[in-house]
């Protein structure tokens, strides 16, 4: 059991939510949203966003619209689509299930600390 | 001096040194080979190469060719496939590797361990998923006898099919995946087979002699190959 695989799976868990949540402030660029998500060790490298956005772009969660860009090639800002808004909604709400039983099973280690 | 390329990258042009060009090359090519088998592959490496044109021309603002640190650089930011499963990549889980499949489609050998004449038969028989090669003999019995196309033919087959030989062979034969658990099992069998036939000599020894000596070779020179 190797507590960095531990961790890895906690974060990929977390990381269609964040990424979903980031997106639902307004359109957004990939590079930006990595911008976010590298604070927290979410993701190190931008590579590993690209797969996940054409996942939840075709499971139709998201959409994405060509802009010109100052500095180089059109770049595919994305939003999300209602499918998608509701699908973070449950993401949420599951979230916050999790957040409350891992309170509550890790109250007294913590109170103990 | 240094040797440049003229490249497109996402549509861009760069020129590009020798050097850089060679490890982008290699860059986008082991990106492609991580991706291929993922959903819209095609996509997620047209997303990364426009990126990646997007970073060049960031770093390229104020001179015409880019390095190979520049390639460095960009490469750091995108990360390369080892980053991808170390970090918060959502791959397949990873499976235990001792159970890897490598599908095989069925092919066509002579079956040495199944034979009248040439093998030719029972190698069929396996081909088709018939399980009693004697269905095959009988139809070619049937076919010989009727327009005499028959006995060409098998003389054709037996020339031009190849022998099964290996494990693999066998496997492929058969129409089974080959992997570890495969593989053990025929050659378990192989080895019964040659126990089996070593009984079968100390039995009736002197009347065999001659013909079992042939085919121990052949065992033989089955398990070299093992």
């Amino acid at each position: 059991m190797k507590l960095e695989n531990t961790k890895a799976q906690m974060r990929k868990g977390v990381l269609e939510l964040c990424i979903l949540a980031i997106i639902s402030e307004g359109e957004a660029y990939p590079s930006d949203i990595i911008e976010k998500l590298k604070e927290n060790e979410l993701i190190v490298v931008e590579g590993t966003m690209y797969p996940l956005l054409t996942r939840l772009k075709n499971a139709g969660l998201l959409g994405y619209q060509w802009q010109e860009s100052a500095s180089g090639p059109p770049r595919k800002y994305y939003h999300l689509t209602d499918e998608g808004t509701s699908f973070l909604r449950d993401l949420l709400d599951t979230w916050n299930q999790l957040v409350n039983v891992v309170t509550q099973s890790t109250k007294n280690l913590v109170e103990n600390e | 001096m240094n040797k440049t390329h003229n490249i497109n990258v996402g549509g861009y042009p760069f020129t590009i040194d020798d050097d850089a060009y060679a490890s982008l090359e290699g860059y986008l090519g082991k990106i492609e080979a991580h991706f291929r088998r993922s959903e819209g592959a095609e996509e997620i490496l047209d997303d990364i190469e426009r990126r990646m044109a997007e970073l060049l021309q960031e770093r390229t603002k104020n001179k015409k060719i880019v390095s190979k640190d520049d390639i460095k650089q960009v490469i750091a930011i995108m990360g390369t496939p080892e980053d991808f499963d170390t970090g918060s990549e959502f791959g397949e889980p990873e499976g235990n590797t001792s159970g890897r499949e490598y599908k095989t489609g069925k092919k066509l050998y002579r079956d040495p361990d199944d034979k009248l004449i040439g093998g030719v038969c029972s190698g069929l028989a396996a081909y088709f998923g018939i399980q009693d090669p004697l269905w095959v003999r009988i139809a070619f019995a049937l076919v010989a006898l009727g327009g005499g196309l028959g006995i060409p033919i098998y003389l054709l087959l037996w020339a031009l099919v190849p022998v099964a030989e290996t494990p693999g062979d066998f496997l492929a034969m058969r129409g089974e995946k080959i992997n570890v658990k495969n593989i053990a099992k025929i050659v378990e069998e192989q080895v019964e087979n040659i126990s089996e036939q070593l009984s079968e000599i100390g039995q009736d020894w002197k009347s065999k002699r001659r013909k079992k000596k042939s085919e121990r070779r052949q065992r033989k020179s089955w398990k070299d190959h093992l």
